[in-house]
């Protein structure tokens, strides 16, 4: 058999401004499935100083959890690759954006604080902090992946599992579909029902910090549609065994009372 | 300036009753049962304490309150002081209450209270009473799903430092950049402490780290060098704010217990028993007979073997914590994980700690359970723990057995473990519980 010589490279959003809690977990879990299926890895960090052309070159987009302030730094900067990253998305380029970082992706973000920052508005969707006074969502999330992003690869688990904690409340608009329906927890915005939102192949989701260590079929989808943008053929992804990250996952399923 | 009133002494009467019933049904009389019914009858009950006769201090921060007040304990203990502290776990201003309420308000000795503040408390502590010394060790990202942002933290911090009694003297840590900044605000006497040791500076940036960032403008630090996490000495290119210069430094102390977070405790124990006017010499002289306190590198004799606990709650305690271990040479490690309010239930942190250094202990069994074991053990998994070194158990009295069955005597098993879980562990092994 002739060895194979893929090789995927992923982007990692501002790990210094991006990583409240655990976020490297998402880097750490991609790459390593990646490498285990035999293929090549490459993580990019991207900063202030990462050029267009080397925005060109990823093959996957990962983005974390930020502070406020952080988040008023990274937008200004990303604001300046807009046109890189609206590349990659049109294209079909998988990303993942956990916790606060959808919000970069939609029309706006209003802070707790009451200032008005621009996103990329690839999404169409904003996000408004209702203040200090409201309380934050915080806890345990479980949601049901919509049919769209379950079947487009021959069918996978259900349930996504995650941990939210954020003070923002998303309203999606017409144009993108939510990632996933809330069995528990708040999800965007604790009124809908509606969870993350997926556009292209851009996953945005509440789930905070370290998403797809218990969430392997996310891993996989956006590791195989990295594959199949970069090499325009569907390669088969090689089983491995996930049976800890399963046990993760159900105990979340039966902490928060979910028959499986 | 006596304020008491008939409404304070039946509050003292309930509260204490409280105590006695809790007693006498078995549960430790540290809760904050007793406190919270006191606060309820009488809601100013702190103010309306005698409060020249009794001294206080206060020790807040992340990581190290437990160790650093019970060195301070025993250093003023065998200096003639009349110590009282509050109980782990209940150091919150009930918690405070309670402890007052277990002792009786006189004493021959002077009293010292020394109780330990978490980091989101200590803004309503420091509003409701004035402590003598105010010791502040260091923060650290801490269970996110309850304290919030560190940011956010800090700033309730310079908040109450610059409101602070002038009369109130603060011993902080000069190697953290945010306690030293908010400690500077202060109108009284601030002593600072640090290490001052270069050969102690690590090659490494750990993760987890949060305050590379001036506490005063935000701009990055520049550091001469790092300790561990954001540890060092630091300065801001700036806006001019940096490292203050320290009263106390490594080379004056002998830390009872390994770790360098453990110098850190000893030198904020030894510099607050200063204040008291007992010398660095004598204090030390205390230390070299310092037991540690429960779950913080407590060893235990179980069953011909020695288990060493290690209480590893948030990244950068984890982090010593694993550093400790794999310095000692160990052949087994159990970790063990739960997400109860106290541990924090949020889990995500497990994925900041430095794990990855395991790949260099290639034949260490490591033993996982906890609320969350499988959490950990794919945690592990993920940082290259081959599957025939691991060994998941939901419930850690199984994880322990089979360490006993799968070990010769005298053999050390160490466990890292988050707080509810220390306490289970504990209870295992000791049969009871604290």
């Amino acid at each position: 058999m002739k060895k194979l010589s893929l090789s995927l490279t992923i982007g990692w959003l501002y790990p210094e401004l991006m990583s409240t809690y655990g976020d490297r977990g998402n880097i750490f879990v991609l790459k390593q499935r990646v490498l285990r299926r035999g293929f090549g890895a490459e993580v990019i960090e991207i900063d202030h100083s990462t050029t267009g052309k080397e925005l060109s070159r990823i093959d996957m987009v990962i983005g974390g959890g930020s502070q406020d302030r952080e988040q008023e730094i990274v937008i200004s900067d990303l604001l300046k690759k807009k046109d890189a990253i609206k590349a990659l998305f049109d294209s079909g380029t998988p990303g993942l954006f956990v916790c606060g970082s959808p919000q970069l992706l939609g029309h706006s973000y209003m802070t707790g604080d009451g200032t008005k920052l621009s996103g990329l508005g690839l999404f169409d969707m904003e996000t408004i902090h209702p203040g200090a006074g409201k309380p934050r969502c915080i806890g345990n999330l479980v949601a049901e992946i919509c049919d769209d992003m379950r079947y487009a690869r021959g069918g996978m688990r259900k349930t996504i599992v995650g941990f939210e904690n954020h003070g923002g409340r998303t309203i999606l608009g017409r144009g993108v579909k939510p990632f996933a329906h809330v069995l528990v927890g708040n999800g965007n915005n604790g009124n809908d029902k509606t969870e993350g939102a997926l556009c292209n192949n851009f996953i945005a989701t509440y789930s905070h910090g370290p998403f797809l260590p218990k969430n392997p079929h996310i891993a996989d989808y956006l590791i195989s549609h990295a594959l199949y943008k970069k090499y325009k053929k569907n390669i088969a992804l090689k089983a491995l065994d996930d049976s800890l990250a399963w046990n993760a996952h159900e105990a979340v399923l039966r902490k928060c009372g979910i028959v499986i | 300036m006596t304020k008491v009133s008939i409404r304070f002494y039946i509050a003292v009467f309930f509260g204490r009753f409280a105590q006695c019933v809790l007693r006498l049904i078995g549960k430790s009389a540290g809760g904050t049962w007793p406190g919270e019914i006191a606060l309820f009858i009488c809601p100013d009950f702190i103010s309306r304490l005698k409060r020249e006769s009794f001294r206080l201090v206060f020790v807040a921060g992340t990581n190290g309150k437990t160790t650093t007040g019970k060195m301070i304990q025993t250093i003023l203990s065998a200096h003639s002081f009349s110590v009282r502290v509050n109980e782990s776990g209940a150091n919150l201003v009930n918690g405070l209450v309670s402890v007052l309420l277990s002792h009786p308000f006189v004493s021959k000795k002077p009293i010292v209270y020394v109780l330990e503040v978490d980091e989101a408390s200590l803004p309503h502590a420091l509003s409701a009473i004035a402590p003598d010394v105010l010791v502040l060790l260091n923060l650290f990202r801490d269970q996110l799903d309850r304290y919030g942002e560190i940011r956010a933290v800090v700033a309730l911090w310079k908040k109450s430092i610059e409101a602070l009694f002038p009369k109130t003297t603060i011993v902080a840590n000069a190697d953290d950049p945010s306690v030293a900044y908010v400690s500077s605000l202060h109108t009284g006497k601030v002593q600072y402490f640090g290490l001052e040791d270069p050969l102690l500076f690590q090659n490494k940036k750990e993760h987890a780290t949060d305050s590379l960032y001036c506490p005063k403008c935000f701009r990055r630090l520049t550091y001469q060098g790092i300790y561990y996490s954001h540890l060092g000495i630091w300065t801001c290119g700036n806006c001019g704010n940096t490292h203050p210069d320290v009263a106390l430094n490594a080379k004056n102390v002998t830390p009872p217990l390994k770790g360098t977070y453990n110098i850190y405790n000893t030198l904020a124990a030894v510099l607050a028993s200063k204040v008291f006017g007992i010398s660095a010499e004598d204090a030390s002289r205390v230390l070299a007979t310092f037991s540690p306190a429960f779950g913080r590198m407590e060893s235990i004799a179980y069953k011909g073997r020695d288990i060493i606990l290690l209480l590893s709650k948030n990244p950068t305690g984890f982090n010593q914590s694993l550093h400790l271990v794999l310095e000692n040479k160990t052949s087994s490690i159990l970790f063990v994980l739960n997400d109860r309010i106290p541990d924090g239930t949020d889990v995500s942190w497990i994925y900041d700690i430095e794990l990855e250094e395991l790949e260099h202990h290639k034949n260490l069994k490591c033993l996982v359970s906890g609320d969350r074991v499988y959490d950990m053990a794919l945690r592990l998994q993920y940082a290259g723990v081959p599957t025939n070194y691991m060994f998941p158990y939901e419930s850690p009295r199984d994880a322990i057995d089979n360490f006993i069955t799968d070990s010769k005597e005298d053999e050390k098993l160490w466990v890292l473990a988050t707080y509810s879980a220390m306490l289970d562990v504990r209870k295992i092994l000791t049969g009871k519980k604290i």
